[in-house]
């Protein structure tokens, strides 16, 4: 059983970090989990964090 | 304290527990005594639960007798139907309209007798999660129930982030792999499910999985969690040898987490594999290796409830990292389930 209304989060291999990505489709990338369960559960106000466009990995980046 | 969540269905006992001997359980701080109704035939009788205190004095009917289907209270002779009505008491012949104990609805299902908590009106036999592999057929299982003093909470968090195998189940289902290796969580909101994956490509083989089935060299290991809020945990297990993928040996580790009262918790485990089914030998292994593996978990959990209760003030400060992303999407879920559960509901009539 399963609903249109998923959450997801990898933790990055090879990393510290978690990615997430609504499911709205909005991603973001965060260092802990807290953050992230924060940025994630805003839906559908997602807070926009500083990203920086071309380094992947960066934290607490969130893209549309 | 991690609130109860009511208006759900709880495993209350596996089937075999109940039978014609009165069984006391209490399930988030209700006291219930289950028993089963006299076989017809073939047919095996109905489970039964009532509220476990006699509307009289209060006395456990659980610690009471059977006459046929009806509960005889031990104390003064009080005796209920299988509806919970009243339908004797001693020396006079007028029962009063008040004499019942409640009933709750029951569903015996996968093994699991489930009972509901909150308003029988709710009560949908449909939502029940189903954990199909403890009666499938080519499946064999072992399974038991230890009694935890602990927030339920705390059974759940355990079980939603399994890199503690690696140091708390070391020799026995850990191996380092599990911590080090990264997860991938989801949340289903509205299914109230949190799954939580960890895939090891080329792993060490616990004694768990080495002595159950004979693989001697490293593995690749699948753990494949699915919660579905707030009692039932599948954990979906499957091994094969490094390089060898022409044959998944699949474990289905079932949990039911089972609020009792404030503080305690019922850990039902149940172990079932879909190899090496005929092999006694294994089962005996699986299951008093398995027991060994759940009372590591009680004896942990029951250290950290009283460290926690130890701890000065209502509240304290925990520290939260990647590993915990399943546990922390799981205490969310049962927040909500919570607040969900003590609402009124609105009833068209």
């Amino acid at each position: 059983m399963t609903t249109g209304e998923v959450y997801r989060i990898d933790w990055v291999p090879g990393t510290d970090l978690l990615h997430g990505r609504c499911h709205c489709g909005t991603e973001h990338t965060a260092q802990n989990p807290e953050a992230m369960w924060s940025w994630m559960l805003a839906h559908p106000d997602h807070p926009l964090t500083p990203s920086t466009p071309g380094t992947p990995g960066t934290p607490e980046r969130s893209t549309r | 304290m991690t609130a109860f969540v009511r208006n759900q269905w709880y495993v209350a006992a596996y089937g075999y527990e109940v039978g014609r001997e009165l069984l006391g359980r209490t399930v988030l701080g209700e006291p219930i005594a289950f028993y089963r109704t006299e076989t017809a035939g073939d047919e095996q009788g109905t489970v039964i639960a009532l509220a476990d205190r006699c509307v009289h004095r209060r006395f456990p009917l659980s610690e009471s007798n059977l006459d046929g289907d009806r509960v005889v209270c031990g104390y003064h002779g009080f005796t209920y139907d299988t509806t919970g009505t009243c339908v004797y008491v001693p020396g006079q012949k007028r029962v009063p309209r008040t004499a019942r104990v409640s009933s709750y609805p029951v569903v015996e299902q996968d093994s699991f007798v489930w009972v509901w908590i909150g308003d029988p009106a709710l009560a949908d036999p449909g939502a029940i999660p189903r954990a199909p592999h403890l009666t499938a057929p080519g499946w064999v299982s072992v399974s038991g129930m230890e009694p935890i003093d602990g927030d339920y909470g705390l059974l759940v968090d355990n079980l939603m982030d399994l890199s503690h195998e690696t140091y708390l189940h070391g020799g026995y289902i850990g191996t380092p792999e599990v911590a080090e290796t990264p997860i991938t969580t989801e949340v289903d909101e509205g299914a109230g499910i949190v799954r939580v994956s960890r895939h090891m490509l080329d792993a060490e083989c616990p004694p768990f999985y080495a002595r159950s089935t004979g693989i001697e060299g490293r593995i690749t290991r699948r753990q494949d969690i699915e919660y579905h809020a707030p009692c039932l945990y599948l954990l979906h297990s499957g091994i094969t040898p490094v390089g060898d993928d022409s044959h998944v040996f699949r474990t289905e580790i079932t949990y039911a987490i089972t609020p009792s009262a404030e503080g305690k918790v019922y850990d039902f485990w149940a172990v079932s594999r879909d190899f090496a089914v005929d092999d006694e030998e294994v089962t005996t292994f699986l299951r008093d290796f398995n027991h060994t593996v759940v009372m590591q978990d009680v004896d942990a959990l029951n250290l950290l409830q009283l460290a926690l209760d130890a701890e000065p003030g209502d509240s304290y400060q925990e520290l939260s990292i990647n590993i915990d992303t399943g546990g922390l999407a799981a205490r969310r879920i049962l927040a909500r389930l919570a607040e969900e559960g003590e609402k009124p509901v609105e009833r068209t009539s």
